[in-house]
C-alpha cells in the first residue's frame, strides 16, 4: 500500500531525473520527523511531489522507529553516510538535536527545521513551521468566544514534552486565558500517542468533567481522543477546539460535537522545504535582511500558515491550505534567498 | 536453566590447561566467534551499503558502540552473581538528570556534578542490592519494581523536563574526533572494560563475585560474605549505568528524561545482548569482559549496517532478536560439544 | 475467628478487602468516583488489563516468565487491524486470525524453551524483539486506521448501565481460566509443573507438552488483549503492548502468585487488576501528579511480593509449601 506508493514515486523520480534541468541534480533530500506520527504523513507525499516538480534526485521521508532522540540521531547519521545532502528535520528535542544537526552541517549537508524549531544557535538555515504559539493563542480565543459568558475553566491537552512546540503552546494558551480572565485548570502533556492519550484524557474527564467548561487541544492525537470522548459523554456542555485535520476531528466539527480546529500546513512545509533545500544546495544563500519572524526558540522563522476551521468552512480547508502553500512558494526565492 | 560451567572462573576464557588444548580452545571460544562475525559483517556491509566505510559512519558507529558496550557492562556485573538488573535504564537516566540538576539548579561545577551523579548511581544500585539480599527475593522482581520506582520518582522530581543549559564541554566532548575515526567515548569505555577485567582476574573482590555467582552456598561456606558481594555488584552496575547515561548526555548536549525510553526499558535489549552474546552465563559464575565488548560492538554494527541498507530500517529489531536467539543456541551447542570433548 | 483466619489465607481476601476500603475512602472524598462515566472508564481499562495479567499469570504458574506478552499483544493488534484494512476481512475472521497469530507466537516461545533448555527469560527476551520487530517491519510504525464501525462500536458501546460490552470477553475468559486451573487436567498439570517439574514428570505428566500449552494459552490471552484494545482505541497502533511489562507482573503478584510457580489465583489476579485501576484513577481524581503512578505500581509490586513471601513462610494446612 504505502510501499507501492513509494515505489511508484521513486520510479517517477528516476524517470524524471534523467530529464531534470537546472536543479542541482544530486540533491538528495531527507525529511525526518521526530518519530512516527500522523501529522507528518503529508511530508511523504509532499516530498514525492517536490522531487518530481523540481527534478530532485530524491526527497525521501524517513521516520525514526520511536519518538526518541537517539533513534533520530542514529537515523540522521546513517542518512548522511548514505549520501543524503539536504535535511529537513523536526528536532527530537530543541536543544538535544542541535549536536547532530551541527555534525550534518559540518559534513557539507544543508539543514532546515520543519514544523518544529531548533533552539538558536543552530546550523539550520531557517525554521519553516506553524507559528504554534500564535495558533494556540488564536485557538484558545476561538474557544473562549464559543464558550460565551459565564465561568471559563479550560483544560489543555498537548503533545510530547520533547516537542519544541509544546512549551510554546502551553505559554500561549495561558496568555490567551489570562487576557480573557479565564483559568487553565489543567494541562496534560506528553500524550501525543493513542494509548496514553486515551487513558489520561478519559480518566481526567471521568474525574473532573463537571469542573471544566472548555477543552483546547494542541496536538493531533489528543484532539482525536478528546473529540471521541466528548461524543461518548454526550451532552456535556463542554466546548472544544482541536488541531489538525484528522477525519475524526473534522467529523466532530460537522456534527457539532466540537466547535472547530486549528489547521496547520504539513504538506506545504514538506513541499516548500524540499524546494528551499534544493535551492540552498545550488548555491543560493539566505539574505542577511530576510524578513524572518521570531518565536521563543529561533529568530529565523518562516510561518507556514494556520487558520481556524469550523462548521462553516470545514469542507474547503484543503484548498485553503494549498492556496497558502502556493502563496508562500511564489515569492519565497525573492523574499528569502540570494541566488547568483 | 543453563548448564553451570565447570571451568574455573576467569576474566577471559583462556584455558588453564595445557597450551596445545588452549589454542584449539581459543578458536572454539566465544570471543573468536564474535571476532569472526564482526569481520564477516563489516565485509558484507562494506560491499552492500553505500557509505558504510566512510569516516563519519565509522566514527558514529564507534560512538554508538561505546554507549552500548557500557550498558552491556553494567548488566554484566550483575549477571556475574546470577542476578538481573532490569533497572539499568532507570538508574542511568536518574544519574543523568541528577547531574543536570546539580549543574543547572545547584550551580555546581561539572566535574563535581558528574561525581555526584555517579554517587547517586551507586546509591540506587545499593538499594537494589540491599533489597535483594535482605528479602531473599529474586533480583528480577526486585529490579522490575525499582525500575518503576526510580523512574517514577525521577520523572516526578524533574516534571519530565529536560535540562538543556549544560556547559558546552559536554557536547564538545561528544563531537570530538580523535584521528578522524575515534570518539573519546570509546576511550572511556575501554578504560572501564580494562578496569573490569583487572577486577575479575586480579582482585580478591572480583574472585569473590565469581565464586558467589557460581555457587552461593559454597562461597558462603568458604568464608565469602555473599550478601556484601551482591550489594557491591549492584552498586557497580549502578555506577556503570550512570557512566553510560552521561555518555549519552555528551552525545546530545542535553539531559533528556526519555533518553532510555519509558521506564528505561529501551536499554534492556542492548544490556542483555552484549553479555549474553559475549558468553557471560545468566546462571552466574563466569564472565567475559572481552566477550561483552565484542558482543555489544557486533550488535551496534548490525544495527548500523541494517539501517544503511534501504531494506533494513524497520527490521533491525527482528534481526537483533534472531541474533540473540542464534547466539544462545550456538553457545549452548558449543559448550555441550566442548563438554563432550573434554570427557572423551 | 477461625473463619476470618481461614479467609485471610486465601489469595483473594486481602485484595478484596483493600478494594472495599479504597472505594469507600475515595467515594467519601469525592462523589464522582462512583459516577456512571467513571465506572465505565474503569471497566474499559480493567477489561484489557485483566487479559494482560492473565497472560503472564499462566506463565508464572509454570514457574517461568514471559517478557514477550506486550510484543505478542502488539503483533496481534496490528494483525487484527491489518487483516481488516488491507485484506478486507470481516471483523470476526480478522479477530480469529489475530488470535491464531498470538497462539502461534506463544507456542514458538514454549517450543524454543523446551527444545533448547535455555531459560525462559532469555528466550522471551529474544522473541520479544523478534515479534516487535515483525510488527514494526510490517507497519513501519504507521497505525492502521481502517477499523470498521462495528468494531469501534464494540469497543465503546454499553451493555447495561455503565457496563461496556468490552468486559464480556474478559469475564468469559476469567471464568474459563478459573475452571481450567481448578477442574481441568491441563490446569492441574500446569500448576504441578510449576511447583515441582521433576515430581510432575515422575508422576507421568508430560512436562514438555504442558509448557508449550501454557505458553500457547499465554499467547492467546495476550492476543485477545491486543484485539480488545484495538476496539477500544479505534486504531491499530503498532506501539500497543510497549508498556505492558510492569502491569503484567503487578496484578498476578498482588493477587498472591508465587514467582517460583505452582500457585496462582485467577480471581485474586482479577482483583489485583481492579486495585491497580482504582489507584490509578484515584491519583487522577485527587489531581496527584500522574507521574507518581509508576512509583505506586513499583511499590505495590514490592509490597505484594514481600507479603506473599511472608505468607508462604507460615505453615498452611494442606497447602503447598513454596519457599
Amino acid at each position: 500500500m504505502r510501499k507501492s506508493f513509494k515505489t511508484i514515486a521513486l520510479a517517477g523520480i528516476c524517470g524524471v531525473a534523467a530529464v531534470a534541468a537546472q536543479a542541482a541534480d544530486d540533491s538528495q533530500i531527507a525529511m525526518v520527523p521526530g518519530g512516527p506520527h500522523p501529522y507528518f504523513a503529508a511530508w511523504e507525499q509532499a516530498g514525492a511531489d517536490a522531487a518530481r516538480d523540481f527534478g530532485l534526485a530524491a526527497a525521501d521521508y524517513r521516520v525514526p522507529q520511536r519518538w526518541e532522540l537517539s533513534q533520530q540521531n542514529q537515523l540522521l547519521e546513517s542518512l548522511l553516510s548514505q549520501g543524503y545532502n539536504g535535511f529537513m528535520i523536526f528536532p527530537g528535542d530543541p536543544v538535544g538535536a542541535v549536536s547532530t544537526a551541527e555534525e550534518l552541517s559540518e559534513n557539507g549537508a544543508q539543514v532546515i527545521a520543519g514544523a518544529g524549531c531548533f533552539k538558536d544557535p543552530s546550523p539550520a538555515a531557517f525554521c519553516l513551521g506553524t507559528d504554534t504559539g500564535n495558533s494556540a493563542y488564536l485557538g484558545t480565543k476561538q474557544l473562549l468566544a464559543a464558550m460565551g459568558d459565564g465561568e471559563k475553566r479550560i483544560a489543555h491537552f498537548t503533545g510530547f514534552l520533547v516537542d519544541p512546540n509544546t512549551q510554546l503552546r502551553i505559554d500561549a494558551v495561558q496568555k490567551a486565558a489570562d487576557e480573557a480572565g479565564a483559568t487553565v485548570v489543567q494541562v496534560i502533556a506528553d500524550i501525543d500517542a493513542p494509548e496514553p492519550a486515551e487513558e489520561k484524557i478519559n480518566a481526567y474527564l471521568a474525574a473532573h468533567a463537571g469542573e471544566v467548561d472548555g477543552i483546547i487541544t494542541t496536538a493531533w492525537v489528543p484532539a482525536v481522543v478528546a473529540a471521541n470522548a466528548l461524543r461518548k459523554m454526550g451532552d456535556s456542555g463542554i466546548h472544544m477546539v482541536g488541531i489538525d485535520h484528522d477525519e475524526v476531528v473534522l467529523a466532530a466539527i460537522k456534527d457539532g460535537t466540537i466547535d472547530g480546529t486549528m489547521i496547520q500546513n504539513p504538506y506545504g512545509q514538506g513541499y516548500i522545504g524540499a524546494f528551499a533545500l534544493d535551492k540552498l544546495r545550488s548555491g543560493c544563500t539566505i539574505k542577511a535582511d530576510a524578513p524572518f519572524g521570531a518565536n521563543a526558540l529561533t529568530n529565523k522563522f518562516i510561518d507556514s500558515g494556520t487558520s481556524f476551521v469550523d462548521a462553516s468552512n470545514v469542507d474547503g480547508y484543503i484548498d485553503a491550505m494549498r492556496a497558502e502553500t502556493d502563496r508562500i512558494l511564489a515569492d519565497f526565492e525573492a523574499t528569502y534567498l540570494t541566488c547568483s | 536453566m543453563s548448564v553451570k560451567d565447570l571451568s574455573p572462573p576467569s576474566g577471559l576464557t583462556l584455558s588453564a590447561y595445557g597450551a596445545g588444548l588452549s589454542r584449539s580452545r581459543f578458536f572454539l571460544s566465544n570471543e573468536f566467534g564474535l571476532i569472526l562475525l564482526i569481520a564477516v559483517f563489516v565485509l558484507v556491509f562494506a560491499l552492500t551499503a553505500r557509505g558504510f566505510l566512510s569516516p563519519f559512519n565509522l566514527f558514529s558507529l564507534g560512538r554508538n558502540a561505546a554507549v552500548n558496550i557500557m550498558i552491556g557492562l553494567s548488566m554484566m556485573t550483575v549477571i556475574v552473581t546470577g542476578g538481573l538488573n532490569l533497572a539499568v535504564g532507570a538508574i542511568g537516566v536518574s544519574v543523568a538528570m541528577a547531574c543536570g540538576w546539580m549543574i543547572e539548579v545547584l550551580g555546581l561545577p561539572w566535574p563535581i556534578a558528574i561525581l555526584g551523579g555517579l554517587a547517586l548511581g551507586a546509591a540506587l544500585g545499593f538499594i537494589n542490592g540491599w533489597t535483594v539480599v535482605r528479602t531473599g527475593l529474586h533480583s528480577f522482581i526486585i529490579t522490575l519494581a525499582t525500575m518503576s520506582i526510580f523512574f517514577g520518582v525521577m520523572i516526578f522530581l524533574t516534571r519530565a523536563e529536560a535540562f538543556r543549559e549544560l556547559p558546552d564541554v559536554f557536547s564538545a566532548f561528544g563531537k570530538m574526533k580523535i584521528a578522524t575515526y575515534f570518539s573519546p567515548l570509546l576511550l572511556v569505555t575501554l578504560a572501564c572494560a580494562l578496569a573490569l577485567t583487572w577486577l575479575y582476574r586480579f582482585t580478591v573482590t572480583g574472585r569473590e563475585m565469581l565464586a558467589a555467582g557460581a555457587s552461593p552456598a559454597a562461597a558462603e561456606l568458604s568464608g565469602i560474605r555473599v550478601g556484601r558481594v551482591i550489594v557491591l555488584c549492584h552498586m557497580l552496575s549502578g555506577v556503570l549505568a550512570g557512566v553510560a547515561a552521561l555518555m549519552l548526555v555528551t552525545r546530545n548536549g542535553a539531559a533528556i528524561p526519555s533518553m532510555a525510553g519509558q521506564l528505561g526499558q529501551d536499554w534492556l535489549l542492548p544490556a542483555f545482548l552484549g553479555p549474553v552474546l559475549g558468553g557471560t552465563l545468566l546462571a552466574g559464575g563466569k564472565v567475559s569482559v572481552l566477550g561483552t565488548v565484542l558482543g555489544a560492538f557486533l550488535v551496534t554494527l548490525l544495527s548500523s549496517g541494517l539501517l544503511m541498507l534501504q531494506v533494513g530500517a524497520f527490521w533491525v529489531q527482528t534481526f537483533l532478536g534472531l541474533m540473540l536467539l542464534t547466539a544462545v543456541l550456538l553457545d549452548k551447542a558449543r559448550r555441550s560439544y566442548l563438554a563432550r570433548r573434554n570427557l572423551a | 475467628m477461625m473463619q476470618i483466619s481461614r479467609l485471610s489465607r486465601t489469595d483473594w481476601f486481602g485484595p478484596l478487602l483493600a478494594i472495599l476500603i479504597a472505594v469507600t475512602l475515595i467515594q467519601s472524598f469525592s462523589s464522582t468516583f462512583l459516577s456512571a462515566f467513571n465506572i465505565q472508564i474503569l471497566l474499559l481499562a480493567i477489561a484489557v488489563n485483566a487479559l494482560v495479567a492473565y497472560s503472564q499469570m499462566i506463565i508464572i504458574a509454570i514457574g517461568q516468565m514471559n517478557l514477550s506478552v506486550g510484543a505478542i499483544g502488539g503483533l496481534a493488534a496490528i494483525s487484527f487491524a491489518g487483516a481488516m484494512e488491507v485484506w478486507g476481512l470481516p471483523a470476526p475472521l480478522a479477530a480469529i486470525f489475530a488470535l491464531v497469530v498470538g497462539t502461534v507466537c506463544g507456542m514458538v516461545n514454549g517450543i524454543l524453551i523446551r527444545i533448547t533448555g535455555i531459560s525462559a527469560f532469555v528466550i522471551t527476551l529474544a522473541t520479544l524483539s523478534i515479534y516487535k520487530g515483525i510488527n514494526l517491519g510490517i507497519t513501519e510504525a504507521q497505525p492502521f486506521y481502517g477499523i470498521p464501525d462495528s468494531v469501534k462500536a464494540f469497543g465503546s458501546a454499553l451493555l447495561i448501565g455503565p457496563i461496556p460490552w468490552l468486559v464480556v470477553p474478559t469475564l468469559m475468559t476469567t471464568l474459563a481460566l478459573w475452571v481450567m486451573l481448578r477442574r481441568l487436567p491441563i490446569g492441574r498439570f500446569i500448576l504441578a509443573v510449576g511447583s515441582n517439574d521433576h515430581a510432575a514428570a515422575l508422576s507421568g505428566i508430560s512436562v514438555g507438552v504442558t509448557v508449550v500449552a501454557a505458553h500457547a494459552i499465554s499467547g492467546l490471552l495476550a492476543a485477545m488483549a491486543g484485539v480488545l484494545i484495538v476496539a477500544r482505541l479505534q486504531i491499530g497502533q503498532p506501539s500497543i503492548g510497549d508498556d505492558w511489562l510492569i502491569l503484567s507482573f503487578a496484578a498476578p503478584v498482588i493477587g498472591g502468585a508465587v514467582l517460583a510457580g505452582g500457585h496462582v489465583s485467577t480471581m485474586a489476579t482479577l482483583l489485583g487488576v481492579v486495585i491497580v485501576a482504582i489507584i490509578t484513577q484515584a491519583l487522577v481524581l485527587f489531581s496527584i501528579d500522574p507521574f507518581l503512578v509508576q512509583v505506586v505500581l513499583g511499590a505495590m509490586i514490592l509490597a505484594a511480593v514481600g507479603l506473599n513471601r511472608l505468607r508462604s513462610r507460615q505453615p498452611l494446612k494442606g497447602g503447598i509449601q513454596n519457599g
